[in-house]
């Protein structure tokens, strides 16, 4: 809300410098977004008055003025033609600054001195409506008001500040340049002084000439209207047009002026109605029909729907409930006589209606926050103060208010001492009912509690909490001192998923890896980039209605697209590998279309590539985790489209894939831009949880040494290592401490189809010290074993 | 005899002391004391001495052997001690080369500051929980008092899964969650992954991160909301850091404040980082507002809580100085190491 500071000193008497007020408003509820200085935007420009003009020597357009600009008469060279001797102009004398930031020295035009310039409305930013006559062609001509020398800083009304309040959602009776006024006067403690609202009529009755029915209260709680005739349609009055632009609005008619700035001052927007342009002289609120449209001023057209609320004449929507106006029932120039109307209609119907629409005015704005229903009559009142004051029309007596009821104010009874228990301070009874009563809370104190009258401006103002708010804000939160928070000894526990991720946490780290965030949503077109079937359960996605684009659109069911992007982000900046996992969640409908929460389960992603990673560096990770979480995992092939056919695997926990990891597939790669060679897993952390570590207790050391016996075998290609290192440790039986796999070898030298694979077995007894003939013993049998499921000794 | 054994002797001992390599030595051993050494052949021709010549003779003979015996064993010993700094002279390494070690990773920066702010918590007694990310309108808004025609749901411009279903646009959603599951005192916080409709730019982000916080029990009141919020901004940002209130307004809290921390940076002075008020905006907090403990059937007129709300990307922001918000989630590893 951008509110001049000269206009706010009408209704308070400001007797702080600006910042102050602005700093003392902020500790009171009321930020302040910007403070603009108007005096800053023009420097050193003065009215002048043109005694003489002679033609330039050199020129055929030039024109050398000698103006008077106050103590002295300066020359200054014009390319305008339209000056003339006599004429007052503004004059931009030596070093002065204009609107856009031009600087004015002076110099010389074709040889001829020129102490500055004489200005355009166009240089001095101003159209015909902030100064008549501004957009002349040519130099602005000015009236005599002001004598040669005044700084066009007082002709423009620029010594001011405009203040930019933000308004909190809770306050929309401070919305408008009365609310905040009635604020300042309570923090500076000055009288508030309220504008008039008093007018004449001239007599008949507005019976006679209109009747208005308001056919759905629930969206239109209150309509007043009046009727003013004989309109005298003008310009409006400077101070008028100078807080219409502070507040960021256009002048364009005394009418319309006064209603917008009614609702800049009282923050209840106002309609006017061009009366003649209405037909069948009857105003009905009503919701539009099907097929009914509106051309609004603004010269758009519009089809509405059932659940929007118009102002109807007696055939067709006229108005916009709240909104705007049509244009057929524009005020213009030659507009005779005036259908004037304040009015209530509820809030979320003004917006849907204006989201629907795309249209937002500074009149649905207020209507949007709420506006007071008591607050439309006074608003009415001050508009036909107005009208009086600017003689623009006469008041015809008789008011048409439609509503059903207007509420009572609300009493609300609250002691001292539950405000103080809230606040954890002891402010004086009579501080806090002073407060009050000086915020239009008109409120007594008996025994330690506080009868407080709630007007229904203040419907935000509910109960203890809203009384000690206000309270706290006017007597200062300064006075709130920290102390500890008392009761019980608590442990601050974490829950189990977050200790399970932060172990794991440690292990990546540890491990090089660093981890990532990345959107929680992703393209619409991200899954199928992994060449999942479309039956596939990650293809079941959830989508946002209103994404910010199509690549923001989908809930992801899984990390790896994600972490592929970012693997491909550094690879494409020529980062040589990368090591790297995120924790986060995806997200699995329980049915679509969705009609309740989908499964939010914890996931991990592991992306990997770069000349020192392969298939196993992989696995190794995915090893050490499964350890950490005490997860005895088996390894089986798995069949992912988007890994490489022969270099994937699931790890199993039972029957149950936890993760899945393998080397992209080259068409994967290729889809996301990715070293050829890239590495992930995805691991799906909800189906770890809950393994129990199993307890330590501790086994004693080893009493007697130990042998290993290495195991050089030949057997065919496809032949498992996981099948061998087992059938060593089936052989070995409890001397078995451990099976290393040391050389794997294909090539020349080995038959094709074959390779050559080696282990080292550690045998080891508990009881005593081996003896070669033991030893020898389950070296044979280990060697038959591996027989039977063809790996033979290499001879 | 005599005299042979004496030259014996001094040659010897002459030799040995020359001696410069260990191989000299064993010749030497070898010429002097071995089996057929020139003191085992003077030993050999006792026979040919008389009775009392003969242990007289014997006993020099044996003394010359253990002189040069000493002679040779302290002269290995200064070559073997002399060889050996020689091998560790020419072992020598360059020690400004670098180690050898595997690479240690690390974690995001966002959860970097989480972490501390978890642990600062966390001491204090408060339980750290979590909440989903897609909500219900009715735990988002409704509970947290903001019915459907409440301007404030235009405050936050949200992403909508169906009618009923929404990504969370506060964390405070977890406040009601667990006011409904646990009775006061409640101590918690909550982390998490908050969602708002604004564009991507320097420093907006659709996705990011809040920590909740609540606490419910009996009297307790304004000043220990600031108590615990300066314990916190002290652990954060310093022991010197001052704390304070600025009234504002959130539907969930009443009173709501906006709080402010001094300059880090300035120590309160004004500079470029506080935009020159010595200030910074750092979390939006209040006393927990009536309608949502009546929500979740905690009598607001024997409990009273407050709640607060910290950005962890912000914060996170200001700590590492990162001009742009973007870098959090680009996720480029030359950015990601520094961390």
């Amino acid at each position: 809300m951008k509110i001049s500071l000269n206009q706010l000193k009408n209704y308070v008497d400001i007797n702080v410098p600006v910042n102050e007020l602005c700093d003392r408003m902020v500790l009171a509820g009321f930020e302040v977004e910007e403070i603009v200085d108007l005096s800053e935007s023009l420097k050193n420009v003065v009215v002048g008055k043109i005694e003489k003009i002679t033609p330039h020597p050199d020129s055929d357009h030039l024109q050398i003025c000698m103006v008077n600009v106050g103590d002295e008469v300066q020359q200054i060279v014009t390319g305008a033609q339209n000056v003339f001797e006599g004429a007052y102009v503004p004059a931009a004398l030596h070093d002065s600054y204009l609107p856009d930031g031009t600087h004015i020295k002076k110099g010389k035009l074709r040889g001829v001195p020129s102490v500055g310039m004489l200005c355009s409305g166009g240089e001095l930013n101003l159209k015909d409506c902030d100064y008549k006559g501004a957009e002349v062609d040519g130099i602005m001509i000015m009236d005599d008001r002001y004598p040669a020398g005044t700084d066009m800083r007082e002709v423009l009304d620029l010594f001011d500040y405009v203040i930019d309040f933000k308004i909190t959602a809770n306050r929309p009776d401070c919305n408008c340049i009365l609310g905040v006024a009635k604020e300042i006067s309570v923090v500076l403690g000055v009288p508030f002084k309220a504008p008039s609202t008093e007018y004449k009529t001239v007599g008949g009755d507005i019976n006679d000439y209109i009747k208005v029915d308001v056919e759905n209260y629930d969206l239109c709680p209150r309509y007043i209207g009046r009727f003013v005739k004989n309109l005298r349609i003008k310009e409006s009055p400077r101070w008028l047009k100078h807080c219409l632009n502070a507040s960021g609005m256009r002048p364009i008619n005394n009418i319309v002026d006064i209603t917008n700035f009614v609702m800049l001052e009282t923050g209840q927007p106002m309609h006017a109605f061009n009366y003649d342009e209405l037909t069948g002289k009857h105003i009905i609120v009503r919701n539009a029909k099907e097929s009914e449209s509106i051309t609004t001023l603004d010269g758009k057209e519009h089809d509405l729907t059932p659940d929007m609320l118009v102002i109807a004449d007696g055939q067709k929507p006229s108005c916009l409930a709240g909104i705007m106006g049509g244009i057929e029932s524009e005020i213009e120039d030659d507009t005779k006589n005036l259908f004037l109307e304040s009015a209530k209609f509820k809030r979320d119907n003004v917006r849907k209606t204006g989201r629907k629409l795309g249209i937002r005015t500074e009149a649905s704005g207020r209507f949007e926050r709420g506006v007071d229903v008591v607050n439309v009559s006074y608003a009415m009142d001050r508009a036909l103060s107005l009208i009086c004051e600017l003689d623009a029309g006469d008041v015809v007596d008789g008011v048409l208010d439609r509503n059903q009821g207007l509420p009572e104010d609300k009493i609300l009874t609250v002691t001292t001492e539950s405000i103080n228990a809230l606040l954890g301070l002891c402010v004086p009874e009579d501080t806090m009912l002073s407060i009050l009563n000086s915020l239009g809370l008109p409120t007594t104190l008996e025994n330690g509690t506080l009868t407080c009258r709630v007007p229904s401006i203040r419907s935000d103002i509910e109960g203890r909490a809203d009384l000690a708010e206000e309270v706290m804000r006017i007597y200062g939160y300064h006075h709130i001192k920290g102390t500890a928070i008392r009761g019980e000894i608590t442990r601050g526990k974490l829950m189990p998923q977050r200790l399970l991720e932060n172990r794991i946490k440690t292990v990546m780290i540890a491990g090089g890896a660093y981890e990532i965030m990345t959107y929680s949503f992703i393209g619409s077109k991200a899954t199928a980039a992994l060449n999942l079937p479309a039956d596939d359960w990650r293809m079941q996605t959830v989508n946002i209605l209103n994404p910010l684009g199509d690549e923001y659109s989908t809930m992801r069911t899984q990390l790896t697209t994600s972490m592929l992007s970012v693997l491909s982000t550094n690879y494409n900046r020529k980062i040589p590998s990368a090591r790297l996992f995120e924790i986060s969640k995806r997200f699995v409908a329980k049915e679509l279309p969705l009609t309740e929460q989908p499964l939010e389960l914890p996931t991990m992603s592991i992306g990997l590539y770069g000349e020192n990673e392969d298939f196993f560096t992989l696995k190794g990770i995915i090893e050490q985790l499964m350890a950490e979480l005490s997860a005895t995992v088996t390894y089986t092939r798995s069949s992912e489209p988007y890994l490489h056919p022969g270099r994937q695997a699931y790890a199993m926990l039972g029957d149950t894939p936890v993760a899945v990891f393998g080397e992209l597939h080259p068409e994967t790669a290729d889809n996301f831009s990715c070293a050829k060679r890239t590495y992930v897993a995805e691991i799906w952390l909800d189906k770890l949880q809950g393994i129990e570590k199993e307890k330590v207790i501790y086994k004693p050391l080893p009493k007697f040494p130990a042998v290993s016996r290495d195991f050089a075998l030949l057997c065919d290609i496809d032949l498992p290592a996981g099948t061998i290192e087992s059938t060593i440790r089936a052989a070995a039986g409890k001397l078995c401490e451990d099976v290393k796999l040391f050389d794997v070898y294909v090539g020349s030298q080995i038959p094709a189809g074959k390779k050559s694979i080696a282990y080292s077995a550690t045998l080891r007894s508990k009881e005593s010290t081996l003896t070669e003939e033991e030893i020898e013993r389950v070296a044979q049998k280990i060697i038959k074993k591996l027989e039977e499921i063809g790996a033979e000794l290499r001879k | 005899m005599r005299e042979q054994l004496s030259k014996i002797r001094e040659e010897a001992l002459v030799a040995v002391k020359a001696a410069t390599a260990l191989s000299e030595i064993e010749e030497l051993r070898v010429k002097f004391l071995g089996k057929k050494g020139e003191v085992s052949s003077i030993l050999k021709q006792l026979g040919g001495l008389s009775a009392e010549e003969r242990p007289v003779i014997g006993q020099l003979a044996n003394e010359v052997r253990a002189d040069i015996d000493a002679a040779i064993s302290d002269a290995k010993k200064r070559l073997e001690a002399d060889a050996l700094n020689q091998k560790l002279a020419a072992e020598k390494l360059d020690i400004t080369m670098p180690g050898k070690s595997g690479k240690i990773g690390g974690l995001h920066p966002i959860n970097t500051v989480l972490n501390d702010m978890i642990d600062i918590f966390q001491s204090m007694g408060f339980d750290v929980v979590d909440g989903p990310e897609v909500e219900t309108d009715y735990y988002n808004f409704e509970a947290l008092n903001v019915p459907a025609d409440h301007p404030a749901r235009d405050m936050q411009d949200t992403f909508y899964l169906s009618d009923n279903l929404l990504l969370r646009t506060q964390t405070s959603a977890a406040q009601i969650r667990t006011m409904k599951t646990r009775k006061p005192p409640i101590r918690i916080v909550c982390p998490g992954r908050v969602f708002r409709a604004d564009e991507v730019d320097a420093t907006h982000s659709p996705v990011f991160h809040q920590m909740e916080g609540l606490v419910v029990d009996k009297g307790v009141t304004m000043c220990d909301l600031l108590g615990v919020l300066e314990k916190f901004a002290h652990e954060i940002y310093g022991p010197e850091t001052k704390v304070k209130f600025r009234p504002s307004f959130f539907p969930f809290t009443e009173p709501s404040v906006e709080v402010d921390v001094s300059c880090s940076e300035c120590g309160g002075k004004g500079c470029r980082v506080c935009k020159g008020t010595g200030w910074i905006e750092i979390l939006g907090a209040g006393m927990v507002h009536p309608n949502v403990l009546r929500a979740c059937d905690i009598d607001p007129e024997v409990y009273s809580g407050f709640a607060f709300g910290i950005g962890l990307d912000r914060l996170t922001t200001t700590r590492y100085k990162i001009s742009d918000i973007r870098l959090l989630f680009e996720n480029d590893i030359r950015f990601l190491e520094q961390f």
